[in-house]
This record gives structure tokens, sequence and C-alpha cells, in this order.
């Protein structure tokens, strides 16, 4: 029954995107020849239904997981009995099937936010808006019904021969069988190993929300284009749902990261792996869109540029999903292989020509000029040009490493290659360098005009800080050169958006009189956008010292020692106390767990239990190695179970790796999080005494003019 | 003459015990000690190297039987006194340059680590000629400071009053 409900749901939502396409369309045309708006209002509520159909859908797989039916193909493949609840409802996106009905679901979630909460402020880019959302919802409902559909159930047809007698459908074939549910339950997969863990939990979900989000723009933009309302209309309708995307990218980014430091067992957080680039793109891409389209807004410049921004980061998103669901490129991650790789590069392929074939035909009839022309080299736009080109750079160089270079090998020079970490960590440096110098010297800079003296004088104090702390570093015994260059440039963007967000505190106390904490809240309340911005940049800057400490002082040996030896590394040692072989656990894994003490300058500080877990019930990819860690902020003393002797238990492999200032890539992203909840937060920039008194004057009807637009924002 | 025959077995066991040292000491001149190879040295070269057969994992973290060979290898290799050039050149070989985080072969290498280069140069060439390019079409309006911004040389006093400005959402 979950099944027939779970199919049928997806298919109506199929049919509704459909429609909400044609009725966008249609009242789109009417409304040209001065029509009624009722097809467009159709296609509203047809992305809403779209949704709520689609919610039953995901509802029905969910409840299948839950009441474990095993006749269902992906419930069978992604759980078994042994499973704990959590991780049985979050094996929704455990695989390829499952993943695409969330991700649709999700991107129909946005559609029809947008459509509700925009409705009224960007009433004239909706038609089109709806056409483009609705239509990217509308391929993947197909690829969930057509080519992975999780609702396939398992039939026996008795009079088939008998290699043909297992069969999967939706729906049940003539003649056919459910096979006995007994046989099923015993011979479920259960979820992959490497996925049960809360960081994977709710890691999918965030980078999942990131990817769809910035659907909305793209289809805003798509949307001014198609429609020739090349204002800043869609600049202001999708710039807080860009950043809503870009938010949720970010999470899923660090989460991802902290997942691989937890479970995949080599002592870090981010290997350069093509699925990870596949999710850093966009976010980068999308960075450059976010920065670039205050000059839009300010200026009246780079119109043409903003549209290829948004257009590519939705791109880029498509690409992504293409490369590493197809298995185009191999990656830890291959799990997603499957059939959808020919229908979704022909969806990425079409969609990035219509859209820049679109955007060559605006501009070739003159309507994306600039409103305005640069300033000046050192004024903050031409700054942003640069911070855009740097953004461009880092994606071509990460696109080039992860997927160009070993695809075009293999297609013109057949020979298989990998760009590994030693190609990014050589080509992403000095990009890197120029973007942290950019996020402290631009915001200092003004906008239309500016010159080095000013700029000069508006650098020395953070320079003189930034040089004071390399002092406290140097007297710390941090003497590596690379090391204080990089972190002296990681610290000036810092300190820039530190001085300039205390500059704004001092200012408004001395002219209001109030205490500190009542200044910084009425900046950040009052202008949210630029204030979280700083602590957006803040939160890079604690990232970037986090990540060169962690990368070039890392340390790591790796010993076998006898139950009581020790081994020692940078001041520690770690004594090896006793192995607690074949733990069982309550899901059905193998435990083998190693007690080790952890001791600094002789005095004891931790116990921690690395361990190797093994899932006897999965075939593959059936152990998971879990790191014992203990953290401060200088370090984490990190250390891995390697091998063991299995007979007498009496001796063990230990890898351990400290890791300087890695806690602080984890500090920092929670900064970055609250900076881009700080920025996207809404603000009514006129007092609430004259908003009342402007609603009193405009009585009942709808908002319009200053507030209306005001509102929008 | 029991105490010549001693003698004699006495002289026989001393030449017999030279004899078999210098047998000994000459098998040990032939077979140098075996140099003992770390963990961490077997590590700093697997590190360098991608599994030929799974995905993306280089050899030092790979938990499979297979890896654990290659890395035994690797040992047997150091124990040989093969430079870690060396066995990495042996790896490539064998199992082809996917197996090295950059390609050894020299067109390969080129492509891969010089284009990035190229292009971000050419990029940057041609962000900087468009922002020259705009500047110099500059009209005159624009050489004044925009509204929201602190004006060249500006008195430091006005700050507050444009941050004001600013907060009050009064810019272009």
């Amino acid at each position: 029954m979950l099944a027939e409900i779970g199919v049928f749901t997806t298919a109506f939502a199929l049919l509704t995107a459909l429609y909400a396409v044609g009725a966008a369309l249609w009242g789109e045309r009417r409304a040209h020849a001065g029509g009624r708006e009722a097809f467009t209002v159709s296609a509203r509520n047809a992305v809403i239904l779209t949704f709520l159909l689609l919610l039953a859908g995901s509802g029905s797989l969910l409840a299948a997981l839950y009441t474990e039916e095993y006749q269902i193909a992906y419930v069978w493949s992604v759980t078994n009995p042994q499973m704990p609840m959590f991780y049985r409802l979050t094996a929704l996106w455990g695989s390829q099937a499952g993943s695409l009905l969330f991700w649709t679901l999700l991107m129909s979630a946005f559609s029809a936010a947008a459509v509700t909460l925009n409705w009224r402020s960007h009433r004239r880019l909706m038609p089109y808006a709806i056409i483009y959302m609705m239509a990217a919802v509308a391929f993947f409902a197909a690829l969930v019904l057509f080519v992975e559909n999780p609702f396939d159930r398992w039939w026996i047809l008795p009079d088939a021969s008998a290699d043909l007698q297992v069969v999967k459908a939706a729906l049940i074939p003539a003649g056919a069988e459910a096979p006995s549910a007994a046989r099923l339950a015993e011979t479920a997969s259960g979820l992959n190993p490497m996925l049960r863990h809360f960081g994977m939990a709710i890691h999918p979900p965030m980078l999942y929300l990131g990817f769809v989000g910035f659907v909305i723009p793209f289809a805003f933009a798509m949307s001014a284009l198609a429609s020739g309302d090349l204002s800043s209309s869609w600049i202001k309708a999708s710039r807080r749902w860009a950043l809503i995307a870009w938010l949720f990218l970010s999470l899923g980014l660090i989460l991802g990261g902290r997942w691989a430091y937890d479970v995949l067992g080599w002592g870090g957080y981010w290997g350069w792996d093509p699925v990870e680039n596949a999710a850093f793109l966009p976010w980068l891409v999308g960075t450059a869109f976010l920065h670039s389209i205050m000059i839009q807004e300010k200026r009246g410049m780079l119109k043409t540029w903003n549209m290829f921004l948004v257009i590519f980061t939705f791109s880029a998103v498509i690409f992504g999903t293409f490369a590493t669901r197809s298995g185009l490129v191999d990656s830890v991650h291959s799990f997603a292989r499957s059939e959808i790789g020919f229908p979704m590069f022909g969806f990425w392929f079409l969609l990035t020509l219509s859209a820049v074939a679109l955007i060559l035909w605006r501009r070739s009839r003159g309507e994306l000029r600039d409103e305005r022309h640069f300033g000046g080299i050192l004024s903050r736009e031409s700054l942003f040009v640069l911070n855009n080109f740097v953004f461009v750079a880092l994606t071509i160089a990460i696109f080039w490493g992860s997927f160009g270079a070993p695809i075009i090998s293999e297609l013109v020079m057949n020979t298989n290659i990998t760009l590994g970490a030693e190609y990014f960590k050589s080509v992403t440096p000095p990009l890197f360098i120029l973007m942290y110098i950019l996020m402290g010297v631009a915001p200092l800079s003004a906008w239309g005009v500016a010159s080095m003296p000013r700029l000069g004088r508006a650098l020395l104090l953070p320079v003189l800080l930034t040089l004071a702390t390399l002092a406290l570093f140097v007297a710390d015994g941090t003497t590596h050169l690379g090391a204080l260059f990089g972190y002296g440039i990681v610290l000036l963007a810092g300190w820039v958006a530190l001085i300039e967000t205390v500059r704004g505190v001092l200012a408004r106390q001395k002219a209001h009189r109030e205490p500190v904490y009542v200044s910084l809240l009425s900046l950040f309340a009052r202008n949210p956008r630029r204030y979280g911005g700083y602590l957006i940049h803040l939160g890079i800057t604690v990232i970037g010292i986090g990540v060169i400490g962690s990368t070039l002082f890392q340390q790591e040996t790796q010993q076998t020692l006898s139950v009581g030896e020790s081994l020692s590394i940078d001041g520690y040692s770690l004594r090896f106390d006793e192995l607690l072989a074949g733990q069982i656990s309550d899901d059905g894994r193998l435990m083998d767990i190693a007690l080790v003490t952890v001791l600094r300058d002789g005095v004891e500080i931790a116990r921690l239990r690395p361990r190797r877990d093994f899932f006897p019930q999965t075939e593959g990819m059936n152990t998971m190695t879990i790191a014992g860690a203990h953290s401060t902020l200088e370090n984490d003393f990190y250390v891995l179970l390697v091998e063991w002797e299995p007979i007498n238990q009496n001796s063990a492999t230990f890898k351990v790796y400290i890791n300087p200032l890695i806690n602080l890539v984890w500090w920092g992203s929670i900064l970055l999080i609250f900076g881009t909840l700080a920025a996207g937060w809404k603000h009514e920039v006129l007092p609430a005494r004259l908003r009342q008194e402007m609603r009193a004057e405009e009585g009942a009807a709808a908002p319009t003019g200053r507030l209306a637009r005001k509102g929008a924002q | 003459m029991r105490l010549a025959a001693a003698v004699g077995l006495i002289v026989l066991f001393f030449v017999l015990q030279g004899l078999a040292a210098r047998v000994v000491v000459a098998q040990d001149a032939e077979t140098p000690a075996t140099p003992v190879v770390t963990d961490d040295q077997v590590n700093a070269v697997a590190k360098t190297l991608y599994c030929p057969v799974c995905e993306n994992i280089t050899l030092d973290t790979c938990g499979t039987a297979a890896c654990a060979d290659w890395r035994y290898e690797i040992r047997l290799q150091l124990e040989s006194g093969r430079t870690i050039e060396a066995i990495r050149e042996d790896f490539v070989r064998r199992f082809g340059d996917r197996v090295v985080g950059t390609p050894l072969d020299p067109v390969l290498r080129a492509l891969s680590l010089a284009l990035p280069y190229a292009a971000a140069v050419l990029g940057l060439a041609a962000a900087v000629f468009v922002v020259i390019r705009l500047t110099r079409r500059m009209d005159r309006s624009a050489m004044r400071p925009a509204a929201g911004t602190v004006a060249e040389g500006a008195p430091r006093a006005d700050y507050a009053d444009q941050l004001e400005r600013d907060l009050a959402g009064d810019r272009p």
C-alpha cells in the first residue's frame, strides 16, 4: 500500500509540476495580452500542490522504512532488522533512489516557499520563475519515477525461467507473487556502515538544501532574462534565497568535513575528493555571486557578470550531481552510481546552454548595459571584481583537478590520471592568499573612488595589529616563515573585520551614549548585511588559522605496542592498556576496542577508546575506523587502531596524529554560520513608528512604494 | 696414548670451531643485516600513492587486504634500499599514472599543473584589462565619491554621520 501511495503521489507531482510550467507560460502570454492572471495563480497553486504531493510520497517511503517493508527494494537495500530506528529513518537519503526523491522534495519545498513569500513583492517575475523552478522539479520527479524508483518492489514470477523469476517493479506484474517477508528480512542489506554516523544523518540534508536552494536565484535570474525585467528586481528577489542556500551549503561542507574527520580515519577533514570538490564548486561561485550582486545593487554594474555567476552556480550544482552520481569520476562516494548519467548530462547541458544563450541575446540588445563605470583600480567595486576573479579561478582550478584533467586524459590520451591532494596543495594556495588579501583590503576601500594614500592610512592599524599578533606567534615558538606569512595574510582580514565593527560600535556609542552591547546589537539589527558579513570574514579568518596550523604542523607516527608499552610524539605519550576484541553492539556490529591512556609530560590527561567496527551482514565496505581524540583549542591528540593481534590480543598497531589548531576550523565555522544568519536577517529600515504611520495612511491596501520595496529586501 | 688422543680431539675441536666461525663470518659478509624500516617510513611513501583498485584513497589509509599487501611491498622495497622516487616509478609503471597525485609523465604533468596557472594568469589579465578599460571611460560624475562612502580626505568626525546614513539605508 505504501509503495502504491508513493508511486501515485510522485506521478501526480510530476503532472502538477508540468501543469505549473504550462499554466505559468499561458498565464504570462495572457497577461501580455491584457488578460486576467487566473492561469498564473493556478500555476502558483500547482507549485504548492506539487510540494504537498512529494511530501506525501516521501512520507510513504519514510513510513515504509519505519515499518520495515522489505518488499520495497529500496527499504531492503538500506535497512535491516538490527538497525536502530534513527538510522532506519535517515536511510531515506542513504542511497541513490531515496536521496533523489528527497532532493526533489526539497527543491519543491524551496519553490513553494519562494512563490508564497515573493508572490506580492515580485509578481512580475513569478510566471517565468515558476516555469524554471517547476521544469527542474519535473525533471527530477521524472528521474525518480522512470529511472531510480524508490518504490520498486521485489516480485517472484513462478512461471518464468529460473534466472528471470525475481523482478523489481513498482506495480504488481501479471502472475507475480510477493516473496516471503521473513526471507526478505533475513537477507536485507542494511545501510552502508560509513553512513551510520550522526554527522552523516544531517550532512546530506544540509548539502541538498544548499544545492537545491540555488534553484530559486537561478529561476529569478532566468525570469528576468525571459521577461525582460532586467532591473535589480531579480537581485532583490533572489539575494536572501542565495544566502539561505549558501548557508546550507556551508553547513553541509562543514558537517561533511567533520564526518570525514570522525569516520574516515585518516586524520584530516578535507581530502580533495571529487565529491567534496563537487560541493565546493557551487559554494565558490555562489560566494562570488553574493559579493558581486552588491555592486549591481549599489552601482548598477556587472549585470551580465551577475547573470553568468548565478547561472553557473546552479549549473555547477547540476554538473556536480551528475558527475558524482553517474560514476563519471570514481570516488569513495561511488555508492550513488546508476543509470541517471545520460539524462542528467542532457539536463545540465540544455540548462546551461539555454541560459547562456538568453544572456547573450539580452546583451546583444544592449539590455544588460552597466549604469556606471569603474571609479578607479582601488575602488571597492574594482577590488570586488578581483575577488570574483579569485573565486572563479579557484573554481576552474578545482574543476580541472577533479573532473577536467581526469576526463580529458581518458578521452584524449587514453590514460587514467588522478589529481590528488598534491595537485590541489600546489595550485590553490596562491589563490587563497589573494582571496585573504582582498578580504582584508576591500572592506576599507570606498565605493566609486579610492586612492592609495587613503587606503594606506586605513590599513595602518590592521597591519600594526597583525604584526603584533605575529610577534606573539613568534614568541610562542612559531618560526616557520611560510606559516608566519600565511597567518599574517589571514589575520589582516580578521583584524579589518574586527576593527570596522569596533569602529562602528564606538561611533554609535559616542552619538547615542548607549552601552557597548546595545551599540553592537543596534549595528547588527540595522545593517545586518554589513556586520553579518564582517562576522563571516572573522569566521573565515579563524578557519584559515586552523587550516594553516593543522596542515603545516601536523605530526604523525605509527607503531606497534604490546600491552603496557608506550609510544611518544611531540611531548605526548600513548600507553596501550588493553584490547577488548569482539564486542557486540545492539545493531549487530562487532567492535574491537583498544583502551589507551594519553599522558603529557608524564601526567595522565585522557583515556581514549579508538576502535574498529565490523558489520558482518554487510557486503563490500563493511568496516569503519572510529578514532579516539582528545581535543583542546591547542590541538587534537587523534589515535586510530590500525591492526591488532587477534589470538592473544597482546599487541596492537596505533596511528597517532597531533593536529595543531584543528578545532579552530570548527569554531570558525560556527562564527561563519552565525554571520550568515545575521547577514540574511530580515531588517526593517524604517523605524516601527514611521512604518505604522505609513500603514495607517495606506489603509488596508497592499503595501506599495517604498515600504513594499524595503520590506521585500 | 690416551693423552695424545685427548689433545688431538681438542685440537680438532678448535680447528673445526675456527672453520665454522669463518664460514659464519663469510656468510655474514655476503648477506648484510637487513635495515629496519619503520611503519612511518612505509606510510611516508604510501601517503604519496593512490590505491590502484580503490577510489581516491591513498595507500596509507586504505583498509583493504590488497592495500596491506602493497604497503608490505613498499616495506620490502625500502628494505632493499630503493628510494621513494624509484618506488613511485615502479608503481606507475605497473598500474599507470592514476596511482600518483600528479602524473609523473612529463606531458601529463605539464598539462595538469600548468593549465590552471595559465588560465588564472589569463583570467587575471582579462579582469585587470576590463577594470582599466572601464575606468578610462569613467565619466566626470563618477569622480565624486558615491553616497554611502567616506569621501577622500573627509574629516574623521563625519564618520558617525556617515554610519548613521548607512544604517538608515540611505544608499544609492
